[in-house]
């Protein structure tokens, strides 16, 4: 019988899987074959060990400890219910208002005349939008080349807001620690 | 419905003190896994703690087909796995030897001269485990100490069940390797250990 072979009985043995004919091939291995032999006690006696030693108990206040660390899942779930709601509130309402509108102004929008003249205004209005657009970018890129003391007290202001973000919702999420009743 | 049931519905419903009584009967079996896998007391209990943190703040994810004792601990042992792998982008060493944890023995019932044997087991232990792969590790801790099935253990850590047996397998045969070099012996049939310094 080959080691390979011998190995599968042994692991089988370890799992208390070995049927009769396994047990009688790999004992007959074994007297036969001491390196297979010195192996499988080796095994044994870490297999004995490991099965043998308990499990390690944590400190005794551990759960208390445990259960003061432990986030506020009531307020949780709240809080994102509340940004789920607005969420959705923000993206139907506009859609609502775009339906209500088609409705509405559809018919007397879809006459000829009006049509053009309303192509006419969007025009002018991306122009102006435009104009505008081109200027305050000018205008940023100037104050960024001219005064960058102000761009530099615009970043510490958007730093400071988003520690104190940071802060409220530690405040929100980890509450001050409760006892176990 | 059993206990266990009602306090992970209650839980699910923000009850934080039916979590509390959770965390109470799965104490040991976490902090143990933890203990197994990082070889560190400290450490240990930060990852334990962490462990039960991360279970409620994700317990609307849990599936009450699984049992809740095998998802707690799939989440440790993925939380401690990820701890060795910084430990090792950090360089720190493994295998320093640490001091025994002073919660060592849970067994109170045996004399003092028990309790100086089971501590060298442990220690014995620890330091075998120590000597293999996170996991391979992994895989002789949640098989002698929580007694899973292959199949459970192999859904645990995502693979299939031959390569648990084998895995299990090549990790006796390195503990044996190493427990034969450090004189891990047998004698008179009942087991002795002699570590030979
Ligand atoms: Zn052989």
């Amino acid at each position: 019988m080959e080691h390979e072979e011998t190995y599968l009985l042994m692991m089988d043995a370890l799992d208390g899987e070995l049927a009769e004919d396994g047990r009688i091939k790999l004992e007959a291995h074994l007297r036969a074959c001491p390196p297979c032999l010195q192996e499988w006690q080796a095994i044994m006696v870490v297999h004995t060990l490991l099965q043998t030693t308990p499990a390690l108990s944590p400190a005794v206040d551990f759960a208390q400890r445990t259960f003061a660390r432990l986030p506020n899942r009531r307020v949780r779930i709240w809080t994102m219910a509340a940004i789920y709601a607005l969420l959705l509130l923000g993206g139907v309402l506009p859609i609502l208002l775009g339906v209500w509108l088609a409705f509405v102004l559809g018919p007397v929008l879809s006459e000829p005349t009006i049509l053009s003249s309303i192509s006419q205004s969007i025009g002018h209005a991306l122009q102006v939008m435009g104009t505008v657009v081109a200027a305050l970018l000018a205008g940023l890129g100037e104050m960024i080349v001219q005064q960058p003391a102000i761009v530099g007290w615009l970043l510490v202001l958007l730093g400071i807001i988003s520690i104190w973000g940071g802060v409220s919702r530690q405040l929100i999420f980890q509450p001050a620690p409760q006892q176990i009743s | 419905m059993n206990e266990e049931q009602v306090w992970l519905d209650e839980a699910r419903q923000g009850d934080k003190a039916a979590f509390g009584k959770l965390i109470e009967a799965y104490q040991t079996p976490v902090y143990n896994l933890a203990y197994r896998m990082l070889n560190n007391a400290g450490e240990a209990e930060e990852a334990a703690q962490e462990a039960f943190i991360r279970a409620y703040t994700r317990l609307d994810s849990y599936d009450p087909a699984h049992k809740f004792s095998t998802w707690m601990l799939s989440i440790t042992s993925n939380y401690c796995i990820d701890i060795i792998r910084k430990r090792r982008a950090l360089l720190l060493s493994i295998d320093e030897p640490l001091p025994p944890h002073p919660a060592l023995m849970s067994d109170n019932s045996k004399g003092p001269e028990a309790q100086v044997v089971m501590n060298e087991q442990q220690e014995m232990v620890q330091a075998l485990l120590s000597e293999l792969p996170e996991d391979y590790r992994e895989t002789v801790v949640l098989r002698y100490w929580y007694d899973l099935s292959y199949e459970e253990i192999a859904e645990m850590m995502d693979t299939t069940v031959s390569a648990i047996k084998s895995r299990l397998f090549r990790a006796r045969r390195l503990l044996a390797e190493v427990g034969q070099a450090n004189g891990l012996v047998t004698m008179n049939d009942s087991m002795v250990l002699t570590a030979v310094s």
